[in-house]
């Protein structure tokens, strides 16, 4: 109750940010377009025409095809565009809780620190866990039922966006408890966000290098980090049905999550307010 | 019994060159009044603080009604006030003791109770449903009274608690604490003002770089001792009485402040007065305000050694 009612107070302030409330009427306008601008015309299984708009197309596609098509294409925009706004949203959420006069009343709640600081992270991953399956679930529903093919991949998909999401919070919420800046601990994680494919390169990296040391570092950097770049292929490969080779990339960056939360909340347990 | 007991609390900042507090032993007895003062950077907002949990002390330990500050149940029974306290601005005040309330571990049931109640007694019942972006100082400070309220506590940490209120607001909080305490509830207040300390306070505390400095009743710290103020009818006769009886005195219209011995000696002067026929209309014993009080003792004319 005690540590639910954290969650709570995060959700509804982050509610309150109007960032949210935009991207759940993009996402209700794109469900719509797919419910009511998409016309597909099943024969047999199989898709013999298909008009958007009501501009018919002549060509014979699979209808497998245009399911994973489009489902791969809300997936991709999510673990890219919908990470990126979420991270945006939430960047204030730490920095604003070790505020003086309000961490004070939470503290002075009969609430472990743990507790605060894992209700106020899990009250920013039901957020955007919400607006993530808001669109996700909407969009297979209506895919599915328009033509019989449930994709549960695209679900699974939704899932590990959320989870990368919550990897990439937990960082956010070390760097705002350390540095107390929304903006700082935000260009820091959009900095590791977008160095993973990077580092995912680093095989063509090394000849560049001038000492093995600066190879040991960059593994080392790959190694610890979280992967986004393999976890957005992961993402992709589930929603298009396709086998995914190595499952390693999401343990490791679980490891690292837990591990960047777990330091957030012991710097946390001995902070001054 | 005790509600709040420090034994040789510090709190260093800055590797140990800001300190904050200093060996500060304090026991307060349970269902009193005691306000804390002192200038600014005194250390009063730091030692709630410690006691609280906000901040972690340096060396030392401390009780809240007999439990270790350390163990998060103690807070249970407790109220906090803080200074500048900050609720969120997209919520009502409704909301907010709805919020704060299930943190405290009050129930479905409790909150419907507790919640209108409060919010009737601090006088913003009229505002429950109005975004608290839209309030005065003096509004949040009562909703910030009413949250400190709102788990029946045993102990409330006040910090500052009428700042930005008006004079019948203040009253009124004033009345309300005095109550609460008459109820049991040990109330711990921080103030500048010192008006309403003199007003409210059972005892006094007042703290110096950190340093507990002096002690008491706020009548021990505002009482002159053998000075009287007497008021008379006619004065023609007490100039000569206190010659002859070599007491000082002086003289303000119809009011005169005598410096005597002891006690004998003002009742020897009452019946010489009184042998003369003349009418006495009061006898008060001198009084300084808690202010001058203070200020003396902040500026170190007297005190520091006491």
């Amino acid at each position: 109750m005690k540590f639910l009612s954290i969650v709570q107070l995060t959700f509804r302030e982050s509610l309150a940010k109007k960032t949210f409330i935009a991207f759940l009427i993009i996402s209700t306008i794109i469900n719509l377009l797919f419910l009511l601008a998409l016309n597909l015309d099943i024969v047999d299984g199989m898709q013999s025409s298909i008009s958007i708009f009501g501009e018919q197309t002549d060509q014979i596609i699979n209808l497998q095809e245009i399911i994973y098509g489009v489902e791969g294409f809300v997936a991709v925009m999510l673990f890219t565009v919908g990470i990126f706004m979420a991270l945006f949203a939430t960047s204030g959420l730490i920095p604003t809780l070790l505020q003086p006069g309000f961490i004070d009343l939470f503290i002075s709640k009969p609430v472990s620190r743990f507790e605060i600081l894992s209700g106020r992270y899990l009250g920013a991953v039901a957020i955007v866990a919400l607006n993530i399956f808001y669109l996700v679930i909407g969009t297979w529903l209506i895919m599915s039922l328009k033509t019989g093919i449930w994709n549960f991949g695209f679900l699974l998909g939704g899932a590990l966006i959320v989870l990368t999401f919550a990897i990439l919070f937990a960082l956010m919420t070390l760097l705002g408890i350390v540095s107390k800046s929304g903006p700082l601990s935000l260009m820091i994680t959009y900095l590791i966000l977008f160095f993973s494919p990077l580092l995912k390169q680093r095989d063509s990296i090394y000849a560049l290098l001038s000492s093995k040391i600066y190879g040991q570092i960059i593994d080392g950097l790959y190694y610890f980090l979280p992967k986004t770049s393999e976890l957005g292929s992961i993402t992709q490969r589930l929603t298009r049905g396709l086998e995914i080779n190595t499952w390693t990339p999401l343990w490791t960056s679980l490891a690292f999550g837990i591990f960047i939360f777990l330091l957030s909340a012991y710097i946390f347990q001995r902070k001054n307010f | 019994m005790y509600a709040v007991e420090t034994f040789e609390l510090s709190k260093f900042y800055s590797h140990g060159r800001i300190k904050a507090l200093q060996d500060f032993s304090l026991q307060v007895e349970k269902g009193k009044i005691f306000s804390l003062l002192g200038p600014n950077g005194a250390g009063k907002t730091t030692l709630i603080k410690v006691l609280i949990g906000i901040v972690h002390q340096t060396s030392g330990h401390a009780k809240l009604l007999n439990q270790s500050i350390n163990k998060v149940s103690v807070h249970k029974k407790i109220g906090y006030l803080a200074e500048n306290h900050r609720f969120p601005e997209f919520l009502s005040a409704h909301q907010i003791l709805h919020y704060y309330g299930k943190m405290a571990g009050l129930g479905p049931s409790q909150l419907k109770k507790q919640i209108p109640a409060l919010l009737k007694t601090v006088n913003l019942h009229r505002w429950e449903n109005v975004k608290i972006r839209k309030y005065s100082k003096g509004m949040m400070q009562r909703l910030g009274l009413a949250h400190a309220l709102l788990n029946e506590p045993e102990l409330i940490f006040l910090d500052e608690p009428t700042d930005g209120i008006d004079p019948v607001g203040r009253r009124q909080i004033r009345d309300l604490l005095k109550s609460l305490r008459d109820e049991g509830v040990t109330i711990f207040v921080n103030s500048h003002l010192l008006s309403e300390v003199e007003r409210m306070s059972d005892e006094v505390a007042i703290l110096k770089q950190g340093k507990l400095i002096q002690r008491g009743t706020v009548e021990d710290f505002i009482s002159i001792k053998e000075q009287y103020q007497i008021r008379l009818d006619s004065a023609d006769t007490m100039q000569n009485i206190c010659n002859d009886m070599k007491v000082p005195i002086k003289r303000e219209n119809d009011l005169f402040t005598v410096s005597v011995q002891d006690d004998q000696q003002l009742n020897r002067l009452i019946d010489r007065l009184r042998q003369s026929k003349t009418m006495i209309l009061a006898v008060i014993p001198k009084k300084i305000t808690l202010e001058d009080y203070f200020i003396d003792i902040i500026e170190d004319k007297k005190g520091e050694s006491d």
